[in-house]
C-alpha cells in the first residue's frame, strides 16, 4: 500500500517542461504547480515550513500579514500608480475651477509638508513624502508651472537631506531613512528648481501686488491675470502661497550653504533661517483664512489632527503604492504628523541648526568637545545631528580644516612647533587622528546609541596607548624615564600620552554620567554608579593637572635652571581652575555615594536584592566595558564594598564632601567670570551640594529618630547628579 | 484581606500551570492580542509555545486564563540566553505576573541560560519595577524602538558564574560575607 502511494507521488512530482517560456544556454523552465501542490498538502493546518536553510524563526518572522498594523499593503485601493492615475488619482490641473486649483496646491503642499516632518522623524521616504503620485511621475507636471516647481524643489530638498545624513555615515540604526530604492530622488532638471520657483514666485508677487494696488493704478496692471476667480479672495490665496514658496526656497538654500566646506556658508545659512522661521509664522498665520475658504466645508471633528491647514484631504496621495519597491519587510502602517505638528517641528530644526551657524569654529579641541556635548541639551533631531557631524569633521579634518594631529597637539598643550614635526609619520599617529575624528562623531549621534559606542571604544582607546608607547619607546628609547630632557620628541611623546589618558578617562565619565541621563541605572545601582564616577574623575583630573603641569614645566624650563619635578609639583603654582573643576565633581559623586551608602548600611534601603542574582552580578553587567578596559587598574567590585561598607552618617556629616564642593565652586567664580556656560555650570553644582548638604544634615539629625522618613533622589538641579529629597510618607 | 483595587483573592487560590498543548494557545492568544500593543500572528505564538513549551506558563483562577507568559531561549553570540517574549496578566490580578514570569526564569536557569533578556518601554513604570525587583538591570536604551517612536531599555539578569568572580584570598572573602546585611543573605537563601 505504501509502495503504491509512492508511486503514485513520484508520479505526481513529474514537473513538465514549460513550452511557453524559451530554454536558455544552461536553463529550462518547469511548471513547478504540482510540486508545490503536493508540498503545500503535506503541511498540515497552521504549520510553518521548516528547513535546514529555512528555520522556523526564519518563516514566522516571514509572515506579517493580514494585519493592518503590521502589513500596510494589505489596504490599497490600486495596484500600481499607473492604475490610480488612470483612476483619476492625481489629475493636471487639481481643477479646470482656478480657485479650487489654488485651494488644492496649498492643500498638497501642506500634507508634503507634514510628510517631511514624518519622515525626518523616524518614516520612511516611500511611505510619506513619496507617497505622492505628482512627486512619483514628475514629467506629468510640466504643463503646470506652480505645481511642477513645487514637486522638484521637495525631491531636490529629500535628495540634499538624505545625502547629508548618508555622508554622516551614522544615522545609527534609523537606516530606514536613507532608502532610496525605486525613488525618482534625482529627476533631471530638479537642480534648476530655484530658478523654477523664482519665476512663479515673481508672478505670483505681481498679482499680490495687483489686487492690493488702488484702483487709479490697476489699469495699468490690467495685463496680469489673477491667480485665481474669487477676487476677494486673491490677497489670501497669494500670501498663503507666497510664505509656502519662499520658506522652500530658503530651506534648500539653508541646506546648500550649510554643506559648503570649512563652514563657509554657515553665515548665509543664519540669514536664511531667519527666512525661513519668518514664513513659517506667516504659513502659520494663513491657517485662519485657509480654514474658512476651503473647499470641503466645515469640519466634524477639529482642525488639530489635518495633515492641512485648511482641514481638507489632499489629492493625489497613496502610501500604499510604493510599499512593495520600498522596504524589504511588508511596510509598517505610519501615523503622519499633523501639519501644525510638522511646522513645529521645522521651527525646532531651524533654531538648532541656528546654533549650529552661530558656532565660531575654534580649533580647540576642548571647545569642539564641550559644544557637541552641550548641543545635545536640545535633543537635536537626526537631520540636526548629521549637519552637526558634517560641520565639525569633513575630510579627516576638524572643520575640514585642520589637521587633527595638529588639534592635538594644541590640546595637548605641545608649543606651537611640535604640529610640524616628523612624530605624525610614525605609524600609529594617523589611527590616532582617526580615533580623535571618530569620537567626535559619536558624540554627535544619539545619546542612547552614542552611549554604547562610547562604552565599546575605551578599549580602542587603551589599546592606542599601549600601541603609542611602544612605537615611541622603539624608536626614541625609554623616554619614561628622562624627566628632564629638552627634546621636543621626547616631549611630544610624553604629551600625547598623557593626552591618550586624560581623552580616555574623559570617555569613561561621559559613559556613566549618559547612564543617569539615559535613566539607566536604578535607584538601588546610584551608590556603585556614584563610585565608580568618583574614581573616574579623580583619574580624569590626575591626568589633567598632570598635563599642565608638564606643560607649565617646559616653558619654565626655558628660564630656570634644571630642577626635580617631583619637588616642584605643587610648590610654584595654585591647583588650575579646571582641575578644580573636577574636583567640585568629585566632592559632590563622593558625597552622594557615601550618603547612599550609610541609607543602605542604617536605614536598609535602596539595597539590590533578587532571588536569582545578588549586586555583584549588576555590577558586572553595569561596568563590564570599563572593567575589561583596566578603567582604572585594580578596581573591581570589591574596591566598591570596602569604600562603602563602612559607610554611616555620623561619620560622614562631619567630613562633609557637599560643603568643600560648595567652598570651591564659589572660590571658582572669580576664575570663569568671562564664561557665562561655567558660571552656570558653577551655579548647578552649588545648588546641588546645598541641597544635598542640608539633606544630610537632616537625615544625620532625624533619620534613626522618625522612621516615618523616606529619601528620594532627584534629577531636578542637574542631569545626573541627583539631589536627596527628605519626606514624611 | 480585601485591598482596594483588586480582585478578592487569595494568592493561594491562582494556579500555576505550564503549557502543555493546543488548548492552551488560544487562551495565550486572548490575552496578549487583549493586552499587549503588538500584533502577532498565530505562527509566531506557535513558533515559541512548539520550540520551548517549558517555558511558558498560563495562572488561572477559577477556572478563568488571568495572565500567561511566553519565552524562549537559545544561543546568541556565544551565550545561552533566555528571552522573555510576552508577559501578560488581567489588570485586577497584576500582583500575579512576578510568580508567572519567575517560575519561566527558574526553568531557564535550570537549563544552563548564563542570562535573561526583554525589552520594555521606558513608560511601562510597571514592568521595570517588577523586573528590577528580580535582579534584571537596564544594560542598554533603544532609541525609538517602537512602532510609535517611544524608546525601549534592554534588561538583562545576570545569573552568577559558577566560576570564580570571588577571589578566594581569606581578605576578600571576609569582605563579601561581611558585607552582605543579615537580612540581604537570608532573602537570597529563601527564595533561591
Amino acid at each position: 500500500m505504501a509502495e503504491k502511494i509512492e508511486a503514485e507521488r513520484r508520479r505526481a512530482i513529474e514537473v513538465p517542461i514549460s513550452p511557453s517560456i524559451p530554454s536558455g544556454e544552461g536553463t529550462v523552465w518547469a511548471d513547478a504547480s504540482s510540486l508545490l501542490g503536493l508540498a503545500c498538502n503535506d503541511l498540515r493546518d497552521d504549520e510553518l515550513i521548516n528547513g535546514e536553510n529555512f528555520n522556523l524563526f526564519a518563516a514566522m518572522s516571514a509572515l506579517e500579514i493580514m494585519d493592518p498594523k503590521m502589513d500596510s499593503g494589505i489596504v490599497s485601493t490600486y495596484y500600481s500608480i499607473d492604475e490610480a492615475i488612470e483612476n483619476g488619482a492625481a489629475p493636471v490641473p487639481l481643477s479646470f475651477d482656478r480657485t479650487l486649483d489654488v485651494q488644492r496646491i496649498i492643500d498638497i503642499m501642506d500634507h508634503l509638508l507634514s510628510c517631511e516632518a514624518t519622515w525626518h522623524k523616524g518614516g520612511s521616504l516611500a511611505q510619506t513624502v513619496f507617497s505622492s503620485i505628482y512627486l512619483m511621475r514628475p514629467e506629468r507636471t510640466s504643463s503646470h508651472a506652480l505645481l511642477h516647481s513645487y514637486c522638484r524643489v521637495i525631491r531636490a530638498t529629500s535628495n540634499a537631506v538624505v545625502s547629508a545624513v548618508s555622508d554622516a555615515r551614522t544615522n545609527e540604526e534609523e537606516d530606514l531613512f536613507t532608502m532610496t530604492y525605486g525613488l525618482p530622488l534625482k529627476s533631471e532638471g530638479d537642480d534648476k528648481c530655484l530658478s523654477m520657483l523664482h519665476a512663479v514666485e515673481e508672478i505670483i508677487s505681481r498679482q499680490l501686488r495687483a489686487c492690493k494696488a488702488p484702483p487709479s493704478k490697476k489699469r495699468v496692471l490690467e495685463d496680469i491675470e489673477p491667480l485665481q476667480n474669487n477676487l476677494d479672495l486673491e490677497e489670501g490665496f497669494c500670501k498663503a502661497l507666497l510664505c509656502r514658496l519662499r520658506f522652500r526656497k530658503h530651506f534648500y538654500h539653508v541646506l546648500t550653504c550649510m554643506r559648503r566646506p570649512q563652514g563657509k556658508g554657515l553665515e548665509l545659512a543664519k540669514k536664511h533661517i531667519v527666512s525661513c522661521l519668518s514664513e513659517l509664522d506667516s504659513m502659520l498665520k494663513s491657517g485662519e483664512f485657509l480654514r474658512s475658504n476651503n473647499a470641503c466645508g466645515t469640519l466634524e471633528d477639529g482642525i488639530e489632527d489635518k495633515t492641512t491647514a485648511s482641514g481638507c484631504q489632499p489629492i493625489g496621495f497613496d502610501s500604499t503604492l510604493n510599499s512593495r519597491s520600498a522596504t524589504p519587510t511588508p511596510p509598517r502602517a505610519i501615523k503622519l504628523f499633523s501639519w501644525k505638528k510638522a511646522v513645529n517641528y521645522f521651527q525646532k530644526l531651524l533654531h538648532d541648526l541656528e546654533i549650529l551657524c552661530s558656532y565660531s569654529s575654534d580649533p580647540v579641541f576642548e571647545s569642539v568637545l564641550r559644544f557637541v556635548v552641550d548641543f545635545q541639551k536640545f535633543q537635536p533631531d537626526l537631520v540636526a545631528r548629521a549637519l552637526v557631524q558634517l560641520l565639525v569633521v569633513q575630510d579627516g579634518r576638524l572643520y575640514g580644516r585642520d589637521p587633527m594631529f595638529a588639534v592635538i597637539c594644541k590640546d595637548a598643550l605641545l608649543p606651537d612647533g611640535a604640529k610640524n614635526h616628523d612624530i605624525q609619520k610614525n605609524i600609529t599617529v594617523p589611527q590616532l587622528e582617526q580615533l580623535a575624528i571618530n569620537l567626535l562623531r559619536v558624540l554627535c549621534t544619539n545619546t542612547s546609541w552614542q552611549r554604547r559606542k562610547l562604552g565599546k571604544i575605551l578599549q580602542d582607546w587603551r589599546i592606542i596607548y599601549v600601541q603609542l608607547e611602544l612605537a615611541f619607546k622603539k624608536e626614541y628609547g625609554d623616554i619614561l624615564r628622562s624627566s628632564v630632557d629638552e627634546n621636543l620628541c621626547i616631549k611630544i611623546c610624553k604629551h600625547i600620552l598623557i593626552w591618550v589618558e586624560e581623552k580616555t578617562y574623559w570617555i569613561a565619565s561621559r559613559f556613566l554620567t549618559l547612564g543617569f541621563e539615559l535613566d539607566l541605572y536604578s535607584p538601588s545601582e546610584y551608590c556603585m554608579a556614584y563610585w565608580y564616577m568618583y574614581v573616574i574623575l579623580m583619574k580624569l583630573a590626575e591626568k589633567t593637572h598632570i598635563k599642565m603641569m608638564m606643560s607649565n614645566e617646559t616653558s619654565r624650563r626655558k628660564t630656570k635652571k634644571k630642577r626635580d619635578f617631583v619637588r616642584d609639583m605643587g610648590k610654584d603654582h595654585q591647583i588650575p581652575p579646571a582641575v578644580l573643576l573636577f574636583q567640585c565633581y568629585i566632592y559632590v559623586a563622593e558625597g552622594l555615594m557615601l550618603m547612599l551608602a550609610a541609607l543602605r548600611n542604617e536605614h536598609k534601603v535602596f539595597l539590590s536584592l533578587g532571588p536569582f542574582n545578588s549586586e555583584h552580578e549588576r555590577f558586572i553587567q553595569h561596568f563590564e566595558l570599563l572593567q575589561k578596559a583596566c578603567l582604572p587598574d585594580n578596581v573591581s567590585y570589591f574596591s566598591f564594598r570596602e569604600t562603602t561598607i563602612h559607610a554611616r552618617f555620623s561619620t560622614i556629616s562631619v567630613y562633609n564632601c557637599f560643603k568643600d564642593a560648595q567652598r570651591i565652586a564659589k572660590e571658582l567664580r572669580d576664575s570663569f567670570a568671562n564664561d557665562p556656560d561655567r558660571i552656570a555650570e558653577l551655579r548647578r553644582i552649588e545648588q546641588v551640594a546645598e541641597h544635598n548638604g542640608i539633606a544630610l544634615n537632616l537625615i544625620c539629625r532625624l533619620g534613626t529618630l522618625d522612621p516615618s522618613l523616606k529619601v528620594s533622589f532627584e534629577f531636578t538641579h542637574h542631569p545626573y547628579l541627583a539631589v536627596a529629597v527628605v519626606k514624611r510618607s | 484581606m480585601a485591598m482596594e483595587g483588586k480582585a478578592q483573592f487569595d494568592g493561594s487560590e491562582i494556579e500555576y500551570v505550564s503549557y502543555n498543548g493546543e488548548h492552551h494557545l488560544p487562551l495565550i492568544m486572548n490575552l496578549v492580542d487583549q493586552e499587549l500593543s503588538e500584533p502577532y500572528s498565530i505562527f509566531t505564538y506557535r513558533y515559541f509555545v512548539y520550540l520551548w513549551p517549558q517555558l511558558s506558563f498560563l495562572a488561572f483562577h477559577k477556572g478563568k486564563c488571568v495572565g500567561t507568559v511566553v519565552c524562549k531561549m537559545g544561543e546568541h553570540r556565544n551565550t545561552f540566553r533566555g528571552y522573555i517574549a510576552m508577559l501578560v496578566v488581567l489588570n485586577s490580578y497584576r500582583g500575579r505576573a512576578t510568580e508567572l514570569v519567575t517560575r519561566s526564569i527558574k526553568v531557564m536557569m535550570e537549563s544552563g541560560c548564563e542570562e535573561v533578556t526583554l525589552e520594555a518601554e521606558v513608560t511601562n513604570k510597571g514592568a521595570l519595577a517588577l523586573y528590577s525587583r528580580l535582579g534584571f538591570i537596564r544594560a542598554k536604551r533603544l532609541f525609538r524602538y517602537y512602532l510609535n517612536g517611544v524608546d525601549a531599555f534592554r534588561l538583562k539578569l545576570l545569573f552568577p558564574r559558577p566560576e570564580s568572580n570571588f577571589p578566594t584570598d581569606n581578605e576578600s572573602h571576609r569582605l563579601l560575607t561581611g558585607g552582605i546585611q543579615p537580612e540581604e543573605n537570608s532573602m537570597l537563601q529563601n527564595s533561591m
